[in-house]
């Protein structure tokens, strides 16, 4: 099926998921920074969905708010990089976040694709 | 090829321009795109400083940094209300409650003792509001000279001494007040002072209780407010 990258990347479909995607991440890496999240999601996907800048940063902050993410400063070469972990309750939310999107994944991979021999 | 402290500097600069008044923010930021400008140079050692600033700040989209900026200070308040609220609760457990309950009663039997509980009621509203404001407004002050001296501005800081809460926390008082009955029965008074008291311990713990804890949650919620202040 030919795909439109340029059309990926802004689709409402991704947006949804983005802070699941983030926490994912997250709970494999540890800790991640803003930049790395974004090149992360680039390589993993091979360039086929692109987290934009616009996206990323409001939604850890928005994750941070609500207290499942922790933020660290470390000074790196000459400036200063603010990392991003899970929390306790983050680590929680991600397994419920995950579930529920697999959830979504099988519901619509049956209804997009039905199975005829059930 | 790695950036230079004043390539550094210069971003800090762009994001100024580019309205990010917030320190906090702004390092984000210049870490971002300084990382995706060292990563560009590996391919394209060639292109200037400039250029790929410009492709990078583009990716952002055609409001720049504002969509970032807007949603951190929704994502500032809300951290900020929730501290509100968690101390607002704690007044209603064990051991405050015992205080809350007793300055509820205590009021209650003032205001049945009266004929004019719901002038009173409303007086007492007002003096709490106004109180309020001019507490704000001196903290506020205090504020405005002490990010003078120190060249940075933290929005969580602003938002904690008193520059976002003002407009929203005097509207719903007000329109409580106007529904207090003339002649209220027993449990309308008991209701009126307990949102009075309620409202006094919300003023307490806007102007007292979380700015006495400010440095604590700004090292928590900045921990370059530390870095950056040594």
């Amino acid at each position: 099926m030919p795909r439109n990258d340029n059309k990926m990347k802004n689709s409402q479909l991704y947006k949804g998921s983005l802070n699941t995607i983030i926490m994912k991440l997250l709970e494999e890496n540890g800790k991640m920074y803003g930049y790395e999240i974004t090149q992360k999601v680039k390589a993993i996907t091979l360039g086929e969905l692109q987290i934009t800048e616009g996206a990323l940063y409001p939604a850890l902050h928005k994750l941070e708010a609500e207290g499942l993410l922790d933020v660290e400063v470390e000074k790196v070469d000459n400036r200063l990089r603010k990392y991003y972990k899970l929390t306790e309750s983050g680590t929680k939310e991600t397994l419920n976040r995950l579930a529920e999107l697999e959830d979504f994944i099988r519901n619509m991979q049956s209804l997009v694709n039905p199975k005829l021999e059930f | 090829m790695k950036l230079t402290p004043a390539q550094i500097d210069q971003l800090y600069t762009f994001t100024k321009q580019h309205y990010v008044e917030y320190y906090d923010l702004q390092t984000e930021l210049v870490d971002h795109l300084a990382n995706a400008i060292e990563l560009e140079w590996e391919s394209n050692p060639t292109l200037s400083f400039e250029t790929l600033l410009n492709k990078e700040f583009k990716k952002f989209g055609v409001f720049g940094f504002m969509d970032v900026v807007e949603e951190k200070q929704k994502a500032m308040n809300k951290k900020y209300n929730n501290w509100v609220w968690n101390h607002f609760k704690a007044f209603f457990k064990l051991p405050k409650i015992i205080g809350t309950l007793l300055s509820v009663l205590l009021l209650f039997h003032m205001m049945k003792s009266i004929t004019i509980s719901h002038e009173v009621a409303s007086l007492l509203t007002l003096i709490i509001l106004i109180s309020l404001w001019a507490g704000l407004i001196r903290m506020n002050k205090k504020r405005i000279k002490t990010a003078k001296e120190e060249g940075k501005k933290w929005l969580l800081k602003d938002i904690i001494y008193g520059y976002s809460s003002m407009a929203g926390m005097s509207y719903l008082p007000f329109q409580i007040v106007l529904h207090f009955e003339n002649h209220p029965n027993q449990i309308m008074l008991f209701f009126m002072s307990l949102f009075i008291v309620s409202m006094l311990i919300v003023e307490y713990i806007i102007l007292f209780e979380i700015p006495s804890k400010a440095q604590e949650y700004l090292e928590k919620t900045y921990p370059e407010y530390k870095v950056s202040n040594q």
